[in-house]
């Protein structure tokens, strides 16, 4: 599993976060440029526990009524920003949730820099033993 | 070229399209169905005004400065919805990288109206 220090070792890392499913932020790194801080990312941690939800809900209906599979479960939801980005992936609770387990661990989340921001890489490492 | 044109150029965009902010209309080039891509557009339109007014109430409660969300990306394991402004594209992950698509999206729409209108 990614650790918060793995994530900030990303090109243009600026903040990771670890929250609950329900929103709530449980761990964080700011990096020294300390673009966000620790309010903003319990909000963003919200917004993307909200979103990931219905983009979920939406992945769900989409495949029963075009049958295209390949949406859910959805792995990552991404926020672009003018100058940063918030990835956040709860791929990591599939395993456990399909084993029927109740308590599943928090969902990561990460924040950089558009300008040298590779999505790919930081969709990698959100992946990482799942 | 018009961005939703040169979006299909990239690899790995299936379709792409754009749509009124008010819902009344939408158009699309690609790989889907009338119907679909009417759908998709519903639900593309939906969420980025949804993301739009959350990062507006983040801004009003955060005493730092909090631009507008600008787009959205919904990655699941074999494709990905990418929104910027009010265009979207639906993308394969096996037959193209996300990188540049966003990096291109971001640009070309970089001085898009965010009024919504």
């Amino acid at each position: 599993m990614v650790t918060l220090e793995q994530l900030m070792a990303l090109p243009g890392a600026l903040a990771a976060f670890e929250f609950r499913g329900s929103g709530e932020l449980l761990d964080h790194t700011i990096g020294p440029e300390e673009i966000i801080d620790k309010t903003v990312l319990d909000l963003l941690a919200h917004m993307c526990a909200a979103n990931i939800s219905i983009a979920t809900m939406q992945a769900r209906g989409w495949e029963q009524v075009t049958d295209m599979r390949g949406f859910y479960p959805v792995r990552q939801f991404t926020l672009i920003g003018f100058d940063w980005s918030v990835i956040v992936s709860g791929l990591r609770r599939e395993a456990p949730k399909t084993a029927g387990e109740t308590s599943l661990p928090p969902f990561m989340g990460i924040v950089i820099a558009n300008e040298v921001a590779d999505y790919e890489a930081a969709y990698t490492a959100l992946e990482e033993g799942t | 070229m018009s961005i939703v044109a040169e979006l299909l150029t990239k690899p790995g965009v299936i379709a792409a399209g754009e749509y009124a902010y008010r819902g009344d209309r939408f158009s699309y080039r690609g790989d889907l169905t009338e119907s679909h891509a009417r759908m998709a557009s519903i639900m593309c339109r939906a969420t980025t005004m949804s993301t739009h007014m959350q990062g507006e109430i983040i801004a009003a409660l955060s005493s730092r400065d909090f631009p507008p969300v600008r787009g959205w990306v919904m990655r699941g394991p074999a494709y990905t919805i990418c929104v910027v402004a009010n265009v979207f594209c639906l993308f394969d992950n096996q037959t193209g990288a996300i990188n540049p698509v966003i990096a291109f999206m971001r640009q070309a729409l970089a001085h898009d109206p965010m009024d919504l209108i």
